[in-house]
């Protein structure tokens, strides 16, 4: 169950510095995305959609690019991020931070004991059990719709204001606000899983997706570190289902739904499995091309399916890959070209 | 009031043996080819959708009923020579995003060709009405359901138990190296399978047509029940496939008079248990 | 009194009615190459997943340093002093060489690993001990290639550097030779024996003339049971091995 990408590899010490450029880079590059994003686009909203979808990547990317997992299991904490945070809001009138907070907690709690089950199970019976918790979640949403609205969704969910006990500091009413709140809270998550991924703790999930019976056998607990990678997960997932419902003020069933599982699972996919950036950039191409396409061919996810296709196939490194290895191309690097796909 | 349980448990058992027929074909293909096929349900919509198309324009079910399956079967085989085929070998990850991009394409397909709207079809005209057995009554589409999909069963596993063909296929699911020994032989075994096995989803598909119609987002929810019967049952194993069917329909069908969601909510939990506990399922080999 | 640094009492694995290990009590000397040597199906692979802690024992027990570690899983033998190489290569094949050894060597950090909020240059001294075994085995030039890309012989060399990176006590080498060329093993071989002087090694090998050559003690399994132990000569001599190596040919 490996997935194999170009970022791993430092090929040569020249590559090794050039690789590191590169991550000081694609920081700099995230910043100057974000504060174009709502410039270049017609909304503010689809902006905001986008970093959302953004940051539900990375998380299925910390599991599936660093890690090696494979779970269908996101749309748990996406759509729980999501119910919770508003359910706070409406039944405990919990503000902007508690609301969140509450989020991220619920997502690490959720991914904790989502984790300790599957992990138990490797390969494909692992994969067909984040398959069935995530269809037990939704229907147990389904079920539970005095609380979350079943099939017609949770409507009425606030935005909040950034509050002091009355005296409200900041509004996010305005789309343009609300966008700021959620760049900055992305531009906090992508900083701090950069740090992590280059941590100890990092590298020995690479490790683990290389050949956990290796990793096993070099002293690493590897159970616990695919606990801790879900936590992690989960958490920042939840957040994203958070403001997703702020951004929306609802919460769809769909939320919770296997479908929004594939979906995250494609955007992290097609954007480049093993690259933070490149989580962006597949959100952003899927979020956008919806957006740009749903109106005039309604049909437009039939790309989607072609696209998956020809990243497994012919592109692992994704758009992030194909970038990369164009700049690559364009500073002359004497380097020998990285063997990308792995030994196929 | 017995008559209602009654007429629950055929309802079961004919959704059972739809079950049957969907998963045994995920089964086989998994058991042989060591293949994950996500986008098995897409072609069980294509199958009903097939039914809808044949049955109006040339007004015969029974047309149907053989040319539908033959032609997804014929569309699997296609695929399997042109793609599937050159993913054999990479891992399930692999396999599973590939054929969730197929699944993908097909359902957006069939959303072009057919439209967004779900189709209904009519009970063929010979099986129309009901059979009356004293104050008990039940309309002969679904007796014949359950009675042809028996057949089917049967044949199948006079296929698989007395043939030539059977034989390769369960020596190849023992071991690889039964497989390897086959040489160039093998791409054929492996196509014919496949073809086979998503033709059965095919016929799973053009048989419920006339109860539950064909609609375009059907896939995604038969992949999961799919799932749901083939680790109960145990990957693999034609037996586990027939049993694990007949016992989710069941399950489903007495349920929906009394809490449908909870029926759901139920099948996937004891399918995450029986993962947990005994993930070879019912009758899979450890 | 020899200085005994593991010890197996009675050890038994058992597959349903068949018993792959069968009583095995061996001591295996500090600072001495202890091989085990068998026909096929002698029990040398299964007494060996006992020692990594792959299998759990049936019965028995073992003992590193004197200390009972028979139910430790195999990551928490790591910390104990044990290391351990793979028969079929077992590397992180897209991670360069140098990453490789800086995680062999992290390995021994046990619950220290999960931090993530450090950065890895922090730890220099796992960074030192993959350059100094980079130099050791002969890989420098190639520290900054993947590992996958290594031919065949520097792999199999490569995963010998892996399992000393964590400075073990005891080394457990399963079949450190197989596949490589004619042309490779003479250097595996050395590698073997200078690794010797400063490790206990337990080894499990075929290669006869490399058994023979570097082994303190050699001990002949057959049928999951200990059939003849002793200095190489001791064994070379015993008719028993003999017969029960004719036994596998005939």
């Amino acid at each position: 169950m490996t997935t194999k990408t170009l970022d791993t590899v430092a090929a040569s010490p020249g590559r090794r510095r050039f690789k590191g450029r590169l991550g000081a880079g694609t920081t700099l590059a995230m910043l100057a995305v974000m504060v174009l994003l709502p410039l270049v686009l017609p909304s503010a909203t689809l902006a905001t959609e986008i970093l959302i979808f953004a940051m539900a990547a990375l998380a299925c990317n910390l599991l599936l690019g660093f890690t090696g997992l494979l779970s269908f299991g996101q749309a748990i904490f996406f759509g729980a991020g999501a119910y919770i945070s508003a359910l706070a809001m409406i039944h405990l009138n919990a503000g902007l931070i508690g609301a969140l907070l509450i989020a991220v907690v619920s997502g690490c709690v959720l991914a904790l004991g989502v984790g300790m089950l599957c992990i138990r199970r490797k390969g494909i019976y692992f994969v067909m059990l984040t398959l069935a918790l995530t269809q037990m979640a939704y229907f147990l949403a389904y079920t539970l719709s005095d609380w979350t609205g079943g099939d017609n969704g949770l409507l009425d969910v606030p935005r909040p204001p950034l509050a002091v006990g009355e005296t409200t500091l900041i509004s996010f009413a305005s789309p343009l606000a609300f966008y700021a709140l959620v760049a900055s809270l992305f531009a906090l998550i992508y900083v701090v899983a950069r740090r992590i991924t280059d941590s100890p703790f990092g590298s020995t999930l690479l490790a683990i997706r290389e050949n956990e019976q290796r990793a096993s056998a070099l002293g690493y607990d590897t159970r616990l570190f695919k606990i801790m990678v879900f936590v992690l997960s989960g958490g920042i997932t939840a957040l994203a289902g958070a403001l997703y419902g702020m951004l929306l003020n609802f919460v769809p069933l769909s939320n919770i739904e296997l479908l929004m599982s594939e979906q995250i699972l494609i955007m992290t996919i097609i954007g480049g499995t093993g690259s933070l950036f490149g989580s962006l950039l597949g959100a952003g191409a899927i979020v956008l091309l919806g957006d740009l396409l749903s109106s005039i061919w309604p049909r437009w996810m039939l790309l989607l399916g072609v696209a998956l296709i020809a990243v497994v196939i012919f592109m692992r490194g994704g758009l992030w890959g194909g970038l990369s290895s164009l700049l690559e191309r364009r500073r002359g690097s004497h380097t020998k070209p990285h063997k990308e796909a792995g030994h196929d | 009031m017995l008559n209602v349980y009654l007429f629950q448990i055929l309802n079961g058992l004919g959704l059972g043996m739809i079950y049957f027929l969907i998963s045994v074909g995920l089964t086989l293909i998994f058991g042989l080819l060591n293949f994950v096929n996500f986008a098995h349900g897409a072609f069980f919509l294509v199958g009903s959708y097939l039914c809808y198309t044949l049955v109006s324009l040339t007004g015969n079910f029974w047309l149907a009923l053989i040319a539908g399956p033959l032609l997804v079967a014929l569309l699997a085989w296609a695929l399997e020579r042109s793609l599937i085929q050159r993913i054999y070998h990479l891992p399930h990850t692999f396999q599973i995003l590939v054929t969730l991009g197929i699944a993908l394409i097909i359902q957006e397909l069939s959303i072009m060709i057919w439209g967004p709207v779900g189709k209904s079809i009519p009970t063929p005209e010979a099986l129309q009405g009901v059979v009356r057995i004293g104050n008990f009554a039940y309309p002969y589409y679904r007796l014949f359901l359950i009675g042809f999909s028996a057949l089917v069963a049967v044949v199948l596993w006079l296929l698989l138990e007395r043939t030539r063909f059977g034989a390769l296929v369960r020596a190849g699911s023992e071991s690889t190296e039964m497989v390897s020994l086959l040489g160039s032989n093998i791409f054929r075994l492996f196509s014919i399978t496949f073809a086979l096995g998503v033709g059965l989803a095919g016929l799973a598909g053009v048989l419920s047509a006339p109860l539950r119609g064909a609609h375009p987002f059907i896939g995604p929810e038969v992949l999961g029940l799919a799932f749901v019967v083939v680790v109960i049952g145990g990957m693999g194993s034609f037996t586990g496939a027939l049993v694990a069917g007949l016992i989710v329909g069941v399950v489903q069908s007495l349920m929906t008079s009394l809490w449908p969601q909870g029926a759901s909510l139920m099948i996937y939990a004891a399918m995450a248990v029986v993962i947990l506990l005994r993930p070879h399922g019912l009758f899979g080999r450890a | 009194m020899t200085d005994v640094l593991l010890e197996t009492r009675d050890l038994a694995l058992a597959y349903g009615a068949f018993r792959a290990v069968d009583g095995v009590s061996l001591r295996i000397a500090r600072g001495s190459i202890h091989t085990v040597i068998g026909p096929n199906g002698a029990g040398k692979t299964s007494l060996f997943h006992c020692l990594t802690g792959e299998r759990r024992p049936t019965a028995g027990r073992i003992l590193l340093d004197g200390r009972e570690i028979t139910r430790e899983p195999p990551h928490g033998r790591v910390g104990l002093g044990m290391s351990r190489s793979f028969q079929v290569t077992s590397l992180f094949q897209e991670l360069s060489v140098h990453e490789n050894l800086r995680l062999a060597a992290q390995g021994i950090d046990g619950w220290r690993a999960l931090n993530f909020w450090q950065r890895l240059n922090k730890r220099r001294e796992h960074l030192a001990r993959a350059d100094e075994i980079l130099e050791r085995i002969g890989l420098a030039e190639r520290a900054g290639v993947a590992a996958g890309e290594l031919s065949h012989g520097q792999q199999r060399i490569l995963e010998v550097g892996m399992a000393i990176c964590p400075r073990p006590k005891l080394l457990l080498l399963d079949e450190p030779t197989s596949g490589m060329g004619i042309d490779d093993i003479p250097s595996m071989t050395s590698l073997i024996g200078e690794l010797g002087e400063d490790h206990s090694i337990l080894l499990i090998e075929h290669n006869m003339s490399i058994v023979m050559s570097i082994s303190d003690t050699i001990t002949v399994m057959n049928r999951g049971q200990v059939l003849v132990e002793g200095d190489p000569e001791t064994v070379r001599s015993d008719a028993r091995v003999r017969d029960a190596y004719l036994g596998e040919a005939a």
